[in-house]
């Protein structure tokens, strides 16, 4: 079941973290530009100001000419672009922006459930697609996915705290404890030591780890991660898998944010 | 003036055109017979005229002029003409005038025209048909005869063709007339009836009279989808209920918690609490209209697009695994057979999400302690993938009614998104041209049966153990 837990209170009160804005108020660096492209004014407005509450700067454009406009002269660092938008479909504001060499990255938001062969397309070129109705912390969890999207590594060992991944050898060591994973608890380890200390959430897993496109009625992702972190957090070790009530989970390398 | 409407019509147009070709056919045939009788009268006519003719010549010379008088005494019609001339044309006796100027002597019988005078005094051109041979002692003698009988008959002919064929034509008129008239009453109660339909009387039915008219026939055939789509409707008024009652309920449950908590809640805290029950209010009823998004949409896609070689054991293999730890935590035994490689066409999504889904079903509904088997199989022309289990089963009552479009069991309505599950099921299962059966008893079995098909191949010998497919006649096809 899908947990659309939204609203600040909620979220903070489970002490939301791994935002990166909160990263890039502390670093000083200037703050995360994100470009809003969505016709409803009220949905605009609520995402607005969720995500300016996270700490990003959203400009938000409520059709697709205007939003191809905002695209080119503000160069926002992601984009969120409904589907169906007035003048201009969204998937085209994105061909146009992918014509012209724009490589930002787009969560592209959608009430039809459908995905077709184009969204496919926009999948492989690792943006993101949400269907609406949506929970906001599933938002920011896949903003945030794509703003961190990990960087073609070469590197044959992951590390995150002290868990050590190797992908060549297959195996996982967390200090000198080697830990024995089934192939599937090892891609879903991989998966998220590439996006340690961020919210992963149940659909963003299901999607890249298990490839499933829908959600199966038996919280499967609970499951495997109860086995998972059974292993990885063996006893007397501090806890690095985190869950996130009614949300996802986090690994969480033990660096202070 | 506005021609009446039944003259617009097909069926009396087609009765015209066969009345105006009967009546050609029938003056043909009339033309044709009186040209016959005409030719075969004046046959016979022309030699008995020869015969007369050789008879009166045969006649000493000086009897021949008593003969003739004696030949024309005996026709009391006044049809025969006789006349004997001498060489220089002169008449010497008979009831000819002089020698038809036209007539060629020593010939075969010819029609010339002669003038013909009357007993009144009166004389009148006629054409009569005669022969003329010159005499041994140079004179010429002439037998003829009116042939009145021809025009006798033509007359008789064109009388009957009158008598029979004008009231032919009209009659052919008025049964056109009556059969279009016929047609197009029948039509308007059809037309009729079926605006009561389109106005909403799902009930009302065409008209019909016997099985072999094709008209009737036609409104048999018709009756017969209506009676199907009444059905659907019916079925989809019930869904449509049984939706609106599913989403009520959460959104009911929510509405209700947020009234309560805007005038009871006198702390944050409380203020959450009640706001995070809404939610999950709120997402049940979201969860339904997914859910039956989903299943509309796999049910109306026909796009065979996304089809392609899908590896039948290796997603099955693929499916137990990512079971295999939710049924080890119910202590199920999870069973996986499928040591084949059988690969058919087909969307590997759609196809795993069914199976996600049985398998789901079968943990889900075995008590702990169980087992779930799940086994691929070569069956007679089809390649079988079986999921067992050791649970409740579905009674054969139950089973029934899953068969039924859009069914949801009052037992499993209540279990989030297993209702919907099995509907799933059928529906990826239907898109594929596969056959899904449930079978009734303890411990439920359910196959999808992939009919083999010239797109699919199999890479692997047959089963070393092949395991013969019986279809119990309690078995019920959830598909096509």
């Amino acid at each position: 079941m899908m947990a659309f837990v939204s609203g600040k209170h909620t979220a903070s009160a489970v002490g939301r973290p791994g935002i990166v804005s909160k990263l890039a108020v502390v670093e000083g660096r200037p703050m995360t530009k994100l470009l809003l492209i969505e016709d409803d004014s009220e949905t605009a407005e609520e995402i607005t100001a969720e995500l300016a509450d996270c700490g990003f700067e959203v400009v938000w454009a409520a059709n697709g000419i205007e939003g191809l406009d905002r695209a080119r002269s503000l160069r926002p660092d992601a984009m969120i672009v409904d589907r169906l938008l007035p003048g201009m479909d969204g998937l085209t504001v994105i061909e146009a922006l992918r014509k012209d060499q724009v490589r930002t990255p787009v969560l592209v938001l959608s009430a039809l459930g459908a995905v077709d062969d184009r969204v496919r397309g926009l999948r492989m070129g690792g943006d993101d697609y949400l269907t609406k109705p949506f929970a906001f912390v599933e938002l920011i969890a896949r903003i945030e996915a794509l703003l961190r999207r990990p960087a073609e590594s070469r590197e044959r060992i992951l590390r995150a705290g002290p868990l050590e991944l190797d992908l060549i050898e297959r195996t996982v060591k967390r200090g000198e404890r080697v830990i024995d994973l089934l192939p599937r608890e090892f891609r879903l380890l991989e998966y998220m030591m590439q996006r340690c200390d961020q919210l992963l959430t149940r659909a963003m897993l299901l999607e890249e780890v298990w490839n499933y496109k829908f959600v199966p009625a038996t919280n499967l992702v609970d499951v495997h991660m109860g086995r998972l972190r059974h292993k990885v957090d063996g006893p007397g070790d501090t806890p690095m898998i985190h869950s996130v009530r009614g949300t996802g989970f986090i690994l969480r390398t033990g660096q202070k944010i | 003036m506005r021609a009446p409407q039944f003259i617009y019509t097909t069926t009396f147009r087609w009765a015209l055109t066969v009345t105006a070709v009967l009546a050609m056919f029938v003056a043909v045939l009339f033309g044709f017979i009186y040209w016959k009788t005409e030719e075969y009268l004046i046959a016979r006519s022309d030699s008995v005229l020869a015969g007369t003719l050789n008879i009166i010549a045969a006649t000493p010379e000086e009897r021949r002029l008593i003969a003739i008088n004696q030949h024309l005494k005996e026709d009391s019609r006044s049809l025969q003409h006789a006349g004997l001339f001498d060489p220089e044309g002169r008449r010497i006796g008979g009831n000819l005038e002089q020698m038809p100027p036209e007539l060629k002597l020593n010939d075969t019988v010819q029609s010339v025209p002669i003038v013909k005078m009357l007993p009144d005094g009166g004389q009148t051109n006629c054409v009569i048909r005669a022969i003329a041979r010159r005499m041994p002692n140079g004179n010429v003698l002439v037998i003829g005869r009116e042939v009145d009988e021809a025009n006798k008959i033509s007359h008789v002919v064109g009388l009957a063709v009158t008598l029979g064929l004008v009231p032919a034509f009209f009659l052919c008129l008025i049964a056109g007339a009556w059969l279009s008239v016929r047609a197009q009453k029948r039509i308007e109660e059809i037309n009729q009836r079926v605006q009561r339909i389109i106005a909403g009387d799902l009930s009302e039915r065409l008209p019909y009279r016997s099985v072999d008219e094709p008209l009737s026939k036609l409104a048999i055939i018709v009756n017969g989808m209506l009676d199907k789509m009444e059905t659907m409707i019916h079925a989809l008024a019930g869904v449509g209920n049984d939706i609106a009652h599913d989403v009520r309920t959460p959104l009911t449950r929510a509405r209700l918690t947020l009234e309560r908590g805007r005038t009871n809640a006198t702390t944050l805290e409380q203020l959450q609490a009640v706001a995070d029950k809404s939610i999950v209010g709120i997402d049940q009823a979201l969860t339904i209209v997914t859910a039956l998004l989903r299943l509309a949409e796999i049910e109306n896609s026909r796009r065979s697009a996304g089809f392609g070689e899908v590896a039948l054991d290796e997603m099955l293999d693929e499916v137990c695994d990512i079971y295999e730890p939710i049924a080890e935590n119910k202590n199920i035994v999870l069973h996986v057979e499928a040591t084949h490689r059988i690969t058919v066409r087909g969307d590997r999504d759609l196809l795993i999400e069914a199976v996600a889904n049985l398998v789901d079903n079968a943990i889900k509904f075995t008590p702990e302690g169980g087992k779930v088997s799940v086994e691929l199989l070569r069956g007679e022309g089809a390649v079988i993938m079986r999921v067992t289990d050791t649970g409740g089963g579905i009674s054969a009552q139950e089973r029934d009614a899953v068969q039924r479009r859009f069914y949801r069991s009052d037992k499993i309505r209540n279990t989030p998104g297993v209702g919907l599950g099995l509907n799933l099921v059928t529906a990826i299962v239907k898109l594929h041209g596969f056959r899904l059966t449930i079978f009734s008893g303890p411990g439920c079995r359910v196959e999808i049966a992939c009919p083999d098909a010239p797109g699919w191949t199999q890479a692997a010998p047959a089963s070393p153990r092949p395991e013969k497919l019986t279809h119990p006649s309690d078995a019920v096809v959830a598909s096509s």
